[in-house]
């Protein structure tokens, strides 16, 4: 029996959603809505009776305060009516809610063919509204279609005893089970068994698989089993390994650099050996506090005596591109898990986000699959959920525009947890499964999630096939889990944990399995959202929020207690052998059975031709421009540019302060809106430790030298530790690469050499970089493919690739966080000071963007020199002589005097020809001053009887006072080198211009 | 003095667990996180406790209102034992989802001595969202509540998409007259918000930000008072260092005002026991 319960907010109550719907219907559409009321659906698929039905309705999905509901559609009167439902076997969080409230209320358990399916109505009043304008908002604004369906009906269309007729979106996969064996006579066949089902082998790897599976001495072993060819399942395994997301081929590939200038051409033969993992243990050696790096799901860094911390960073692209919401929360919530999964677990203390989209306003012919604005909506919303319902404070995050992530807008997630660095006396780092193990799977179940990413997105899709491929994370679920495993962990119930994210079981299971040498797996133990799944997909699922255990035999009737208790579903699945095979058998039958090695046996480097030609052959100079005569409007349009302004609305969704510990937030100053340089907590209540974490992001960089672009890169995400007091001694790194695809192509990546190019020498400048400062990766990810084809304004397809962009996260230990410090200027009088030397190094600076030129002078970073600088900051912090500092950015010294300004909330007067300065790389103008984003620089407040102190600290160093903190006026007054005011503007001003792009 | 225990619950999604028994134990209790299906399963016994914390967090995803789920769960299971916990004289404290898990149990508002209605609710903010900001509440000294004794006014952080209070306007007048409104929100110069955004963060009607019932040893509020249980956890905190500095003093490290809340609590109960 299918019932439907209709709720809603009384029609005397402010219905928030439906204000912001009609907001965007405006605002996106140019459509104007009168009134929009929403009404929430819950379709049920069970035989209750009506009086059950009533309770349903009454206890679980009513507050009789504010909702009215009914059994029946609710006459809410409108001219449209827009209803959205998910497609079949996309996650519905509140349908699984639900369905635990009702079995715990009525105590009866649903079965198998019974469900719930939520969905929404928006019922609209208008006037003149005509179908196709509701339409645009059905498909355009409420609803994807890789998730979602719609329809809309007219008034006079309704029938108030059905009403929207919703059917439950209920997977039916009327399919048996099984598995095939496919032959592989030659390499072209198996090359096109890979097109066939989207293996995406590469064609190198191809006889070296067939020859595995042609040996003769592998035959034989394998007849006992009753295999002989390879089966579906198995080399799908193969190809989920050796696939450039589980295997990083490309950075572990070999590259032939030819620099055009000098003529010579090098080898290198494994960028990540030679430019991550040697510095990375070489200064592991000689940094103490380095615990665990370069193999588990993060990196881990000492925190205090007791405690270590861990890291790592994702993006999660490709899904937040079709799908933002769903990729964005699957994305955050998929990687707090690396942390759960990382030694024996740790507890997760915070996350951040960082976004690359298109051009907000982008009103050209080009068609993404989401218009920048939706998806930026999209994904802020999906990282608030996903953030949020996690219990974990998002407290630093990024977001910026840029036209070539029109092809593949960028969303990064990080994660940092927390664990005690011993547990039941043995070292959290360290795991192992052994054989006799049980292999346990926690969490959720299994469906055709992720099966191949988007590569389903093409096929039709019919009322019943599930929309495995795009996923919504349940951030609930996870928590329960997270709790658990942490309970399960402290009773020392298990030794080996990692989680289930790209390859599902095919990687969690076939990587621990390899420590062991050995499994044997049940696939049909494997729990299920529905049936019908080959086991080959049962496999390889991506299905979210599951982890994967050994249990030793002795600890599995505590540990599946636990689970119980913590309402987790755990499953044994399997065992850890020392057989050297992973043999797979379903229901007794093998359907895979191959040597734990076979990952190992001389499959091939990929190579790339890598041809870096310099930025002035190819024809990069800098701008013939004038010298600026109105620096109060320049001030003002810099401030109000998108990648510049103020993004208050983001972080003020994102919960910063939970776990207690916020020490310094994402957002400070007198009206706490300006961001911060770097946030910082304490992880651990009771200590008097705090963790600063930053990031930064300088792709524009890329235009004129990636190599560049990462020592800047780098340089800030370090400053911005150093400003809020964080020191050289603990600076730990993670570095997340995305670049465009790098292998030539003449026809379709004509420039992949040059792409190729700059990642070695953004490489090479990592390396450069991390070895200076002395910063360990603690962790770090790539992801190769930054590239779209969209549709432009003739039916073409137009290739859009990314600037090659580097996120690199920055960890600081700071010893005592009551001496953390801020960037506002605080007290009248103090004095300004600028550390560091400002060059003529406008090369793609924001001033640059602003005036529609590129030029060549790209800001360089001079690591000896810098570092003396940020030590010597360091040591003044800590003597808590330092009333403000702040590391200048994106927009350069007058931005970020703007900003310190702002935050500050009083009057600042700074003389321009007192900023220390360095003309090696030019003339220095005032906007050169004022706008050149050269590395390596500060703005600090100082009380004035600190001059003598300070200054005696900074001596022989790029330091000058250029002005001052002042109380007499709330205005940002800068002077020119004649000492005639050059801008003159009220703070307040400054505040208004900076806020009104996304105000609302 | 007594050991006054505290019991933080936990499991279904809740958070704010740990800093939630942190606040506690700096106020002078002994506090334990249990898990909900412990207090279901009889593994622990709630009358073992003092004090009952409901704390932050999503339970149950908040999927069909927040702390509905919870509330029915517990109702379902834990009903009478919670009912005769208030009656003993106990202390019960809502904080955020806890809050709306209390008034969706019906401890509160405990009007004509009835802790099973619903009569209030904490609904969708009117700004549409999801909201994490610094709001100043002030106390309302004539009100029962243990919990606030003493305090006129306290800086503590919202974080909440559904804390907008509503209730009928008979209830409201009610619950005025009864001083059973505990804070509101406030401007800079401590005088109730008026509606007015961000101030009032919400939208809540008078703008209530927490409601105690008539003895006021239940009290509930969407304000975080466990997150301010330090001075650096305030957003103006480096600026203050840096005033007090200048007249020679330094940070006051004693009680926040997060913390008193929590000692308040505890002091009262201590004196009873």
């Amino acid at each position: 029996m299918i019932s439907c319960i209709e709720i809603a907010l009384k029609p005397d109550l402010f219905d928030a959603e439906a204000a912001s719907f009609k907001k965007k219907a405006f605002d996106y559409f140019d459509i104007d809505l009168l009134d929009v009321r929403t009404i929430n659906l819950v379709t049920l698929e069970a035989d209750f009776n009506q009086d059950q039905l009533l309770v349903i309705k009454d206890e679980i999905l009513t507050n009789p305060v504010t909702q009215v509901s009914s059994l029946s559609p609710l006459n809410f009167e409108f001219d449209w009516c827009i209803w959205i439902g998910l497609r079949p076997g996309v996650r519905d969080n509140p349908a699984s809610t639900a369905v635990e409230a009702v079995e715990d209320l009525l105590k009866r358990k649903f079965q198998p063919e019974e469900g719930v399916y939520t969905s929404k109505r928006y019922a609209i009043k208008g006037d003149g509204l005509n179908r196709e304008q509701i339409e645009t908002l059905a498909k355009e604004l409420l609803s994807n279609p890789i998730i979602q369906q719609w329809q809309v009906f007219a008034a006079d269309q309704w029938n108030p005893e059905t009403g929207a007729g919703t059917k439950p979106a209920k997977v039916l996969l009327d399919h048996e089970p099984e598995f095939a064996v496919l032959s592989i006579g030659s390499d072209q066949e198996l090359q096109e068994i890979s097109d066939q089902r989207n293996l995406a082998l590469n064609p190198r790897d191809i006889p070296v698989i067939r020859a595995y599976f042609l040996d003769p001495a592998v035959r034989k072993t394998r007849a006992k089993t009753g295999l002989a060819e390879p089966t579906d399942l198995e080399l799908e395994y193969i190809s989920q390994a050796r696939s450039d997301h589980c295997n990083h081929n490309t950075f572990q590939g070999v590259f032939t650099y030819l620099d055009r200038e000098t003529g010579e051409t090098c080898i290198e033969s494994n960028l990540f050996k030679t430019y991550i993992k040697d510095p990375t243990l070489a200064l592991k050696d000689q940094k103490s506090w380095v615990v665990s790096v370069l193999w588990d799901n993060a990196g881990v860094g000492r925190f205090d005596e007791t405690n270590n911390y861990v890291i790592t960073g994702e993006t999660h692209n490709s899904p937040s591109n079709m799908e933002a919401y769903g990729g964005a929360i699957t994305g955050i919530v998929g990687v707090y898990r690396d942390p759960m999964g990382t030694g024996l677990g740790s507890r997760l203390i915070m996350g951040s986000y960082g976004y690359c989209v298109g051009e907000i306003d982008y009103d050209g012919p080009l068609t993404p699959p989401l218009h920048p604005r939706r998806l930026l909506d999209g994904v802020v919303e999906g990282v608030k959920d996903g953030g949020n319902k996690s219990g974990v404070p998002t407290t630093f995050g990024q977001t910026l525009f840029n036209s070539g992530y029109m092809g593949k807008s960028l969303v990064f997630v990080t994660a940092l947890g927390i664990m005690p660095a011993r547990v039941k006396d043995q070292p959290s780092h360290e795991k192992a499964t052994h054989p006799g193990d049980l292999i346990v799977m926690s969490g959720g179940r299994v469906g055709k999630d992720g099966i191949h990413g988007v590569t389903a997105s093409s096929e039709v899709l019919s009322e019943t096939t599930p929309a495995g491929h795009v996923q919504i994370g349940d951030p609930y679920t996870q928590k329960k889990m997270h709790d658990f495993l942490l309970a399960a962990r402290d009773e020392g119930l298990y030794g080996f944990i990692t989680d289930n994210g790209g390859g599902g079981l095919s990687s969690s299971v076939g990587e621990s399995a390899m420590i062991s040498n050995g499994c044997e797996v049940a696939l049909e133990k494997v729990p299920l959202k529905y049936e019908g799944l080959d086991m080959w997909e049962i496999w390889i699922s991506e299905s979210q929020e599951r982890m994967t255990i050994a249990v030793h035999p002795d600890n599995i009737g505590r540990f599946m207690e636990l689970s119980a208790e913590h309402a987790v579903e755990s499953t044994v699945i399997g065992t850890y052998t020392d057989t050297g095979k992973l043999h797979i058998r379903y229901n007794g039958k093998t359907c895979a059975y191959v040597d734990m090695d076979l990952l190992e046996k001389g499959f091939p480097d990929w190579e790339f031709d890598a041809v870096w030609t310099s930025p002035e052959n190819r024809g990069l100079m800098e701008p013939v421009l004038g010298e600026p005569r109105d620096y109060e409007k320049l001030f003002c349009d810099m401030l109000a540019r998108p990648n510049i302004c103020s993004k208050e609305w983001i972080s003020r969704q994102y919960d910063h302060e939970v776990q207690g510990g916020s020490v310094v937030k994402p957002l400070v100053g007198v009206n706490r809106n300006i961001p911060s340089d770097a946030s910082m907590i304490r992880p651990v209540l009771d200590s008097k430790k705090g963790l600063a974490f930053s990031q930064a992001l300088l792709p524009w960089y890329s235009r004129i030298d990636a190599f560049h672009m990462m020592t800047c890169t780098i340089d800030e995400a370090v400053r911005r530790i150093i400003a809020v007091g964080g020191t050289l001694d603990h600076m730990g790194g993670v570095d997340n690469f995305c670049w465009p695809y790098i292998g030539y192509d003449p026809i379709k990546n004509p420039d992949g050499k040059f792409k190729a190019a700059q990642l070695v020498r953004a490489c090479r400048a990592l390396k450069q970089a991390c070895m200076a400062y002395g910063i360990p990766l603690l962790s770090g990810k790539d992801s190769m493919y930054v590239d779209g084809h969209l549709t432009g304004g003739y039916g073409e397809s137009v290739k859009v690739s990314a600037l090659p962009t580097m996120q690199f996260s920055a960890t600081g230990v700071v010893a005592d966080f009551t001496k953390a410090v801020t960037m506002d200027s605080k007290m009248d009088g103090d004095l300004v000071y600028v550390l560091g030397d400002t060059l003529n190094e406008l090369g793609a600076s924001e001033y640059y963007e602003l005036m529609g030129t590129t030029g060549l002078k790209v800001p360089e970073v001079s690591f000896e020199r810098f570092k003396v600088v940020y030590k010597a900051l360091s040591k003044v912090i800590d003597q808590e002589i330092v009333a403000s500092a702040h590391a200048v950015a994106r927009g350069g010294l007058g931005v970020h005097l703007a900003l310190c300004a702002m935050a500050g909330g009083l009057g600042v007067e700074i003389d321009l020809a007192r900023v220390p300065k360095d003309s090696a790389r030019g003339e220095l103008r005032h906007d050169t001053l004022l706008f050149s984003e050269s590395a390596g620089r500060f703005v600090v407040t100082i009380a004035r009887e600190n001059r003598e102190t300070f200054e005696k600290l900074f001596k022989g160093m790029a330091c000058a006072c250029v002005g001052r903190v002042t109380n007499d006026h709330q205005s940002l007054k800068i002077n020119g080198f004649d000492g005639n005011p050059l801008v003159d503007l009220a703070v307040a001003t400054l505040e208004t211009v900076w806020l009104m792009p996304f105000a609302s | 003095m007594k050991e006054v225990k505290a019991l933080v619950l936990t499991g279904f999604g809740l958070n704010c667990d740990m800093e939630t028994a942190y606040a506690f134990e700096l106020a002078g209790a002994t506090a334990q996180r249990i898990h909900i299906n412990a207090l279901v399963n009889h593994k622990v016994d709630l009358d073992d406790f003092h004090i009952l914390a409901f704390g932050g967090g999503f339970s149950w995803g908040d999927d069909h209102g927040a702390g509905v789920v919870q509330a029915l769960k517990l109702k379902n299971h834990l009903g009478d034992q919670l009912l005769s916990f208030v009656e003993k004289g106990r202390l019960v404290i809502g904080i955020c989802n806890g809050f709306q898990t209390l008034v969706n149990l019906g401890l509160l508002p405990g009007l004509d001595n009835d802790y099973r209605a619903r009569t209030v609710a904490l609904t969708w903010n009117d700004c549409g969202n999801f909201r994490d900001q610094w709001v100043t509440l002030k106390g309302n000294e004539e009100s029962p509540c243990v919990f606030t004794k003493g305090m006129t006014t306290a800086d503590m952080p919202v974080r909440h998409g559904e804390g907008k209070f509503v209730t009928d306007k008979k209830l409201l007048d009610r619950l005025i007259a009864n001083n059973q409104v505990v804070f509101r929100y406030a401007d800079e110069n401590n005088a109730p918000a008026k509606g007015t955004f961000p101030m009032n963060p919400n939208g809540s009607m008078d703008d209530i930000a927490g409601i105690c019932d008539p003895t006021g040893r239940v009290f509930g509020l969407m304000p975080h008072p466990e997150a301010y249980n330090h001075p650096t956890n305030h957003p103006d905190w480096t600026r203050e260092k840096e005033a007090l500095k200048r007249q020679g003093k330094s940070l006051d490290t004693g009680l926040t005002p997060g913390i008193r809340i929590f000692k308040n609590g505890v002091d009262y109960m201590a004196s009873i026991l």
